[in-house]
């Protein structure tokens, strides 16, 4: 089998202030006519710079320090600012991460197909609308030529992926590169995305290198799958031996930090007095203003309890409102309808008083803001601790409970990684002695071996104290291995509340079942 | 404190802005003494002196030193654009401030005017108060501190709504804290950072605003060595001697430039995301 | 960018020229001159005096004095001038014009460097050409107007004698002539606005350089050329008409010092003539008319910046 693209022995070095880094070492990759490589690796791994180094884009810093980067006979290396261009986008297509910074925002859709088709397949501009249009419809858009008309802000996220990939396609290049083409869709729009390439590459015979941070997901689409760690590969094979008999530790790593609903991670049951309810709360943003219609209500009428030491999975896409319901209970934004805590009933955020502020804690999704960059560790931990009846000495204990060095409390935000901002996000959450902790999307931003840990830390403090969780995620997967109960939202509306084991029952609310159609358990 | 200097001194323009304004301030603090003569001293014979060894800088159309005048003008106009720029950002601070915490329509309201008010030039403003108000050094300083209210008070409000958007702000009032502390303890941090910042730069517009006033005969009254007076006066000897003119517009745009310098320099110190 | 929006942005503008109204009145009426005493003079009778207050309502309140101050002046009547007994009113707008004139070519040349060079330094990022350029618009920004017009004038027009000094001739009368005096204090009015707009074209060109889509078009395999002027080019140079907009008000700052140095008889000059000599109608006139000039100004690069970029929606 000739090699499409041959990746030999490659080894890139970013030159920074403090010397040299090496971000590639010694990479091979081979891929076949018509083959799907899956690259898996972490933040930092180094999988983007790879894409750079083959597309020839690498940044002013970079230094290639070895290896060979064939396009068939061609040597990408030595190739000229000319032939780099007649590479890029005809024999080399890209797909990007986030359609909506990829394309440009004041040219018109058909414009950004068009303009591959006349520089590189030299067609004149009534063959580039044809030839545009076909490449549109090819991608099962609907009426492609009124598409063309639009501006990139009045496209889906859906709509506009598929344009990128319609560009990348309509050359018919050997060779597409997809960097992560679903992480920012919501998960319906990208599993119909995925579904679009499986076809594509059927009529097409496209070779691909897939990128991605979802092991699970590339297990899915690739023929074989490379595992990069800090600019190495550690594992090469199909999806089902890397999944099922990973031979290095951190790939190891890897796979059990997938999350796959049949794997519960929770079997006890939660008691049965209500810790949190919300009674048809409402939440609004903004007001009626001369000449505005009013907003539309950003989450309408959601009942729903909490028990005690209860996890409850909150799911849905963004927009749904599962944030404005964390926000509502937390009293952040204000609310229509109530919400029923201890045996009482607030029906505005005024009404929560210290008892219900300490026994209700939030947790955000992004640490670096969640924690005030002008305050050191112990500070921000200190706070809970002096307002809800605690000492300054447990800030040790505080930390050592989410597995950080005592030393931290001296530390700023800024000297931490993501995932240990995270912890302290929870340790500040804890030190309130909370009876329920809301966590909305807290592992969204993390890698996934750092989310495994944190839920894991999730799961030990919650023995250790019986915490109930409200979890809002967009990952069903996880939320099926931890929760209880799930609850679905759509468009601001609660559609289904059932218990966790039950959420693919017949019964489930039709949405429910497309989400769960849209989150498939990866192989193995 | 002592690190933010270190990371203020690190960054070129902080250097040599921080040296620059050291400098100023030694003016600013023992100019009249350092000066080698007195800078009313008038002197006939040497009018339009060029510069030399008797007057390193010339001598005026009195025959006064230029050098020396430049030296003790430093104080005329320096702390004065000092005050101003910072009457002017505390004004502003608390009607930003107030609006962004007041929020929705106290907000809007605060604002519409903050932008109507804007809709009238700086300098228009400052010489209308100042034409009320009478000509004069302290009245320009006022002066210029009102027409400094409403942009500091743009720039404070957005800083500190960005901020108030923060989740740690949220964090805090989630978990009750006082309204005093969230504003105090958890806002002013980062929300005196960029106004600072802001400040810093505004100054060197101060000094030039502070200087328009005093050229157009508004502002320092004569024989005062304050710069834009002494280049206003020196105009019409232009043909006899430009450095009656150069010096005195040099000294405007360097002190200008040192404030700049240091507002850029403090942009880079402040941001604590800079370094790992 | 619906009717309603453009309803509001009406609004508003009529809205700031009232409050501006107010402002101005308020600021004016401190004014420890006595209008009547400005009018005769110190030795005027006590009779007189008070005829001329009664004639000229000084002795009604404030708010009687201010409503007919704006309802005469809504009705483009700003009174006499108190130094020449004319009506303002023409005599502002006249002035207008020739300040208008000013702004305008100062604009248009400003545009002409600052585009160019902000363009220049962002593709040369970090290059000698780029550090020169930013340490030359840092001087820029740093040299008040009163001292670019005074070297100017040393430099050009008595030591070189290339141009003109001072002096205003009208367009219509000798058109050469007319640019060749508006030379010096064009030239002095754009350097801040240059040295300020290149660093904004600067920064936002690098902005646009740095975003997913340039290197999405760039990845396409589009020559350089194609990025750079199909792609960069709008993104990069939308912003700076709201940049341009907000500096119009620094302009017409600039305008009051040129015009009094090159002895131009624009607004700004009038202002300045009628602040020394007191005379009230015609700084409300002269204060009025020039915020207005930028509050519309500000409302067309709104509408322009509306109508240009389609990714905002106004509703």
């Amino acid at each position: 089998m000739s090699a499409v693209l041959s990746v030999e022995a490659y080894s890139l070095d970013y030159r920074l202030r403090q010397g040299t880094a090496r971000v590639l070492d010694g990479v091979n990759i081979t891929i076949g006519r018509g083959e799907v490589v899956g690259l898996v690796g972490e933040s930092g791994s180094g999988k983007s710079s790879l894409a750079w180094a083959i597309m020839r884009h690498l940044p002013r810093n970079a230094v290639e320090a070895g290896g060979a980067l064939r396009l068939g006979g061609l040597d990408l290396r030595g190739l000229d600012a000319a032939g780099v261009q007649a590479v890029r986008g005809r024999r080399i297509g890209m797909v990007f991460q986030d359609p909506s910074t990829a394309l440009n925002p004041t040219l018109r859709l058909g414009e950004q197909v068009m303009e591959v088709l006349i520089r590189h397949r030299g067609l004149t501009r009534p063959e580039a609308r044809d030839a545009a249009e076909a490449a549109l419809t090819e991608v099962e858009l609907r009426d492609p030529a009124a598409l063309m008309r639009r501006y990139p802000h009045e496209a889906s996220g859906g709509e506009k992926q598929r344009v990128v990939i319609a560009t990348a396609f309509a050359t018919q290049p050997e060779l597409i590169l997809f960097d992560e083409p679903t992480t920012a869709l919501d998960v319906i729009t990208g599993a119909r995305i995925l579904e679009l390439f499986a076809r594509l590459r059927e009529h097409t015979g496209v070779a691909a290198l897939y990128i991605s941070h979802d092991l699970g997901l590339v297990s899915r689409v690739a023929d074989r799958v490379s595992v990069l760690r800090r600019g190495r590969i550690v594992e090469e094979g199909t999806p089902a031996q890397v999944f099922r008999a990973p031979a290095h530790d951190y790939t190891r790593g890897l796979v059990a930090a997938v999350p796959r609903p049949e794997r519960r991670l929770v079997a006890d049951a939660p008691g049965s007095a209500t810790v949190l309810a919300a009674d048809a709360l409402s939440v609004r943003y903004g007001r009626r203003r001369l000449f505005r219609p009013p907003p539309p209500p950003a989450t309408e009428a959601v009942t729903l309890a909490v028990r005690e030491g209860e996890i409850l999975g909150v799911v849905g896409e963004s927009g749904s409102g599962k944030s404005s319901l964390a926000r509502g209970l937390t009293g952040l934004a204000s609310f229509g309808g109530a919400v029923q805590a201890a045996g009482r009933r607030l029906d505005r955020p005024g009404a929560m008083d210290r008892a219900y502020r300490r026994a209700v804690q939030i947790v955000f999704q992004h640490p670096d803001s969640s924690l005030n960059p002008r305050m050191r560790i112990g500070e921000i931990l200190s706070r809970p601790l002096r307002l809800h009846g605690g000492a300054t000495t447990e800030i040790p204990a505080l930390l050592e409970q989410v597995r950080l060095p005592p030393d931290y409390a001296r530390k700023y935000p800024h000297q931490l990684s993501g995932g240990e901002k995270q912890r302290v996000a929870i340790a500040r959450a804890f030190a309130a002695r909370p009876s329920i902790v809301i966590c909305d999307e807290i592992t969204a931003s993390l890698d996934v071996s750092v989310q495994a840990q944190v839920i894991e830390l999730l799961l030990a403090l919650r023995r250790q104290h019986g915490t109930a969780y409200l979890f809002i995620t967009h990952d069903l997967n996880l939320i099926r291995q931890i929760a209880h109960r799930i609850a679905v939202m759509q468009r601001g509306r609660l559609v289904d509340l059932r218990e966790a084991a039950a959420i693919d029952a017949p019964d489930a609310h039709p949405y429910t079942r497309a989400l769960i159609a849209a989150s498939p358990t990866p192989v193995g | 404190m002592t690190d933010l200097l270190r990371r203020l001194l690190r960054t070129p323009q902080g250097a040599i802005g921080s040296a620059l304004l050291l400098l100023l301030l030694l003016l600013c603090i023992a100019g009249p003494a350092l000066a080698p003569r007195d800078p009313e001293a008038i002197d006939f014979l040497g009018r339009f002196r060029p510069p030399g060894a008797e007057n390193w800088l010339g001598a005026d159309q009195l025959g006064r030193d230029v050098l020396s005048r430049l030296m003790t003008g430093a104080r005329a106009t320096i702390p004065l654009a000092l005050l101003a720029t910072l009457l002017g950002t505390l004004a502003g601070a608390v009607i930003g401030t107030l609006s962004a915490y007041l929020g929705g329509r106290w907000d809007e309201a605060i604002m519409r005017n903050i932008d109507a008010v804007m809709a009238i030039p700086g300098l228009l403003l400052a010489l209308l108060l100042v034409s009320s108000l009478g000509k004069g050094s302290l009245n320009a300083t006022l002066a210029i501190a009102v027409a400094f209210t409403p942009g500091m008070a743009r720039v404070t409000r957005s800083v500190a709504l960005n901020v108030r958007a923060q989740d740690y702000v949220k964090a805090a009032l989630a978990r009750g804290e006082g309204s005093l502390f969230i504003v105090l303890r958890e806002m002013l941090p980062n929300v005196v950072g960029p106004v600072v910042v802001e400040t810093t730069i505004r100054v060197a517009f101060a000094v030039m605003l502070f200087a328009t006033m005093s050229f157009l005969g508004l502002g320092a009254q004569p024989p005062a060595p304050e710069w834009g007076l002494m280049v206003a006066e020196a105009r019409r000897f232009v043909h006899q001697a430009p450095w009656i003119i150069l010096a005195p517009a040099l000294a405007i745009a360097v002190t200008a430039i040192a404030f700049n310098l240091l507002g850029d320099g403090l942009r880079d110190a402040l941001n604590p995301r800079d370094e790992r | 960018m619906s009717a309603g929006w453009l309803i509001r942005r009406l609004l508003l503008v009529v809205y700031t020229v009232l409050v501006v109204s107010v402002l101005v009145f308020a600021i004016t009426q401190v004014l420890p001159a006595d209008a009547a005493v400005t009018l005769l003079g110190e030795n005027a009778t006590p009779e007189a005096l008070a005829a001329v207050r009664d004639r000229l309502g000084l002795n009604d309140p404030v708010w009687l004095q201010y409503w007919r101050w704006l309802t005469h002046a809504v009705a483009g009547d700003f009174g006499l001038s108190m130094r020449t007994g004319q009506p303002v009113a023409p005599m502002m707008l006249v002035a207008l014009s020739r300040s208008l004139l000013l702004a305008l070519l100062s604009i248009l040349l400003m545009l002409a460097i600052a585009v160019p060079l902000g363009l220049w330094a962002a593709l040369r990022q970090g290059r000698a050409a780029d550090l020169l350029t930013g340490l030359v618009s840092y001087i820029g920004v740093s040299v008040p107007e009163f001292v670019t017009a005074t070297v100017l004038l040393m430099l050009l027009a008595d030591w070189l004698q290339w141009l003109p000094a001072t002096g205003y001739v009208p367009p219509s009368e000798d058109l050469w002539d007319s640019l060749a005096h508006l030379a010096l204090p064009v030239i002095t009015v754009s350097v801040i606005m240059v040295a300020h707009v290149s660093r904004m074209v600067r920064s936002e060109t690098i902005d646009v350089l740095h975003s997913d889509y340039i290197r999405a078009a760039r990845l396409k395999g589009l020559p350089e050329r194609a990025v750079l002027l199909h792609h960069t080019l709008r993104n990069a140079l939308l912003p700076v008409i709201t940049i341009v907009a907000l500096d119009v008000g620094y302009l017409l700052g600039g305008i009051i010092v040129v015009e009094e140095i090159f002895a131009i008889p624009g607004i700004g000059r009038q202002l300045i003539v009628a602040i020394t000599a007191r005379d009230l109608p015609a700084i409300q006139a002269g204060a009025l008319i020039m915020a207005m000039t930028y509050a519309i100004v500000s409302t067309l690069a709104d509408i322009a910046y509306a109508l240009l970029d389609r990714r905002i929606r106004y509703d």
